[in-house]
């Protein structure tokens, strides 16, 4: 059996092909403007990656922002649902799951049997998401991943107060202008990013058992999730491709779903 | 049926040239009333016409000038309706400052435009003994003022009338309501919006005879209702919900079957009494209602270890009696009273088992697809 689930993001698109059980492969493009013609071919890159092609694959679920221009999905299911299916598959004594995309952050909590008990999105801005980072990382002039290093070499994180991103860029170049080392607004930026999350977090009631997970593009941006570790006094682990969580979640979803109709 | 729905939904939108309209026709006098709570059957025995006064929802561009920003969607849209010279028709404006910002906007609205009639009328916001004779008296205050703006005397015969009027009203609503439970997909919950809306503009000798046809019509429709997930959306204690939502809600999968907007079972779930002195009984009526987030009930707030919420207890009540599987919470941004209520509704909830989402609206909320998504997986969360 071949099935697909494919992640539909506002700034990145993924697919994963799953056959049999354990077996699958996964791609990768940034989502641009034709959202039907870039799910199309994430698709197909991760099926050849497999060795099949398109028209081997029996149901695709649909996922993620775009969810509703891939007609040729069986199904869509929302992200929050997909990315459950995934952590849990992934890591069954995951209790809560900490999300952070281009432009939306989501906290999840799971009960024993892997179902949503609760989540929580950000609200109307891209405070505490990707997207936030990487305007921030262009008004410093680096990449996203060198933030984070310089992040860690700072000794006097300074507070960034706006939360809005555009604002936030403002009080950037302010403090550019006053001469505050890179490493201080790095690591103020971080700070101001986990402030945002951690506060999501706690919205969902997350408890004090089970494992955190932490998934999406910003989880490989170590700063992060070490701050975050930090403020929730819990151990975070993150999977090895932590973006392609919730579009394995799609697949595992398209799998049930096989032969259902 | 859907053409009288859309019919009722034009006069609805059309809302402010049906007054002219019907002044123009009848050369009667209208009162707009902002939601919620005026006694509108006071104003209809004194041989007036009241309606309420539902703001636009499109952009602020001119109440901002004069707002804190944190004013909600309801005040800031009749207020930029009143600035942009909608409400210049109405020959006078009344409101029950049921909470803060009402209170306050509403002395601005009297600065600001000249009004022949213009009324505050106060009412208790703690419900306790002292309650009946302040409204009462208040009632009283109502009933002279419109006697003397009016020169006609508001008998206890007239009032009587008025009354039953509108509880036929309520009655008509009321089915049409209980069609929508008990026939789930058969009636839009934007669609139902806004034919009670419109009950709120229209006289309501004409409206009653239109909801009449309505009912008939719904009842022998074929529709079957399809298994689909109940579900009842509270919120937006005294604003018009946004059409989109509730269409957003309906086309993820699930069907409304319950509310408790004001232009929804908050209006029309109560009669008032017919017995006796009628501005006693209208008194009884506005200290029985249904429990609201404009409220307060002061007995809720005594002992550290309590979870009491009457208002709470009346939406898990009304979601187990109905058989609904969830409910979702439409916060309304800078509403107040029912910010205050929040936590304990939320509590509530929870203790009861009852899966719930909370979607922040009101202008400039954020973005129809968020919501799309969260709608979908508490959906998703429901069907598991």
């Amino acid at each position: 059996m071949i099935v697909a689930g494919v992640d539909i993001g506002s700034q990145t698109s993924k697919a994963v092909v799953l056959k049999g059980d354990n077996i699958y492969r996964s791609a990768l493009f940034p989502t641009g403007t034709d959202l039907y013609a870039v799910a199309r071919k994430v698709v197909e890159n991760a099926a050849q990656e497999l060795g099949h092609t398109f028209d081997d694959i029996q149901r695709i679920v649909a996922t993620g922002y775009g969810r509703v221009s891939v007609p040729f999905a069986a199904d869509t299911m929302s992200e929050i649902t997909c990315n459950a299916v995934g952590a849990y598959h992934f890591y069954p004594d995951a209790r809560v799951i900490v999300d952070i995309g281009g432009q939306d952050s989501k906290a999840i909590k799971l009960n024993d049997e892997g179902k949503v008990v609760n989540f929580a999105m950000n609200d109307k801005c891209a405070a505490g998401t990707g997207r936030f980072l990487e305007v921030a990382a262009e008004t410093l002039g680096v990449s996203v991943a060198e933030l984070a290093a310089l992040s860690r070499r700072s000794g006097n994180r300074i507070r960034i107060s706006s939360t809005c991103t555009v604002f936030a860029q403002t009080e950037i170049v302010s403090l550019i202008a006053r001469r505050t080392p890179q490493e201080d607004i790095a690591a103020g930026l971080h700070e101001s990013i986990v402030s945002r999350v951690y506060g999501l977090v706690n919205s969902i009631g997350p408890g004090d058992t089970g494992r955190v997970v932490m998934t999406g593009g910003v989880a490989r941006n170590d700063a992060i999730v070490s701050l975050l570790a930090n403020a929730m006094k819990r151990e975070i682990t993150v999977p090895e491709d932590p973006q392609i969580v919730t579009a394995f979640g799609a697949a595992l979803v398209a799998r049930s779903r096989v032969g259902s109709e | 049926m859907q053409l009288i729905l859309d019919k009722l939904k034009l006069r609805y939108s059309r809302r402010n040239t049906e007054i002219v309209k019907w002044k123009d026709d009848t050369g009667g006098k209208v009162i707009g009333c902002l939601p919620m709570y005026f006694p509108e059957e006071f104003v209809h025995a004194a041989g007036l016409l009241p309606v309420t006064l539902f703001g636009d929802d499109g952009p602020i561009a001119h109440a901002n000038r004069h707002l804190m920003t944190n004013a909600c969607g309801a005040v800031r849209g009749t207020f930029e309706d009143l600035l942009l010279g909608k409400y210049d028709d109405l020959d006078g404006v009344a409101a029950v400052l049921i909470c803060d910002q009402v209170r306050f906007f509403f002395q601005v609205w009297s600065l600001d435009h000249e009004f022949d009639f213009f009324h505050q009328m106060w009412r208790p916001f703690n419900i306790d003994q002292s309650s009946r004779p302040f409204l009462l008296n208040e009632l009283k205050r109502l009933k002279s003022a419109l006697e003397e703006f009016t020169g006609n005397a508001i008998t206890p015969d007239k009032l009587c009338e008025s009354i039953r009027l509108f509880n036929e009203t309520r009655s008509l609503m009321r089915a049409l309501n209980d069609i929508r439970k008990t026939r789930p997909g058969l009636l839009k919950a934007s669609d139902l919006v806004k034919a009670i809306a419109a009950g709120m503009i229209m006289p309501k000798e004409e409206y009653n005879s239109i909801l009449k046809e309505l009912i008939t019509q719904t009842r022998d429709s074929d529709y079957e209702s399809g298994e689909k997930p109940k579900v009842m959306v509270c919120g937006h204690p005294c604003g018009m919900p946004e059409e989109e939502i509730l269409d957003l809600i309906e086309e993820m999968g699930a069907v409304i079957v319950g509310d408790d907007f004001f232009t929804g079972s908050r209006y029309f779930s109560v009669d008032v009494p017919c017995s006796g002195d009628p501005v006693e009984a209208y008194a009884d009526f506005l200290l029985n209602l249904i429990p609201c987030t404009t409220y307060h009930y002061p007995q809720n707030w005594i002992g550290q270890d309590r979870s009491i919420s009457t208002y709470g207890d009346y939406v898990a009540d009304h979601v187990r009696e109905n058989g609904i599987q969830g409910v979702i919470l439409l916060r309304e941004m800078y509403c107040d009273p029912f910010d205050l209520e929040f936590v304990m509704l939320k509590k509530k909830l929870e203790e009861r088992n009852i899966v719930h989402i909370t979607l922040n609206t009101g202008h400039e909320a954020g973005s129809l697809e968020t919501q799309r998504t969260r709608i979908q997986g508490y959906l998703e969360m429901l069907n598991c």
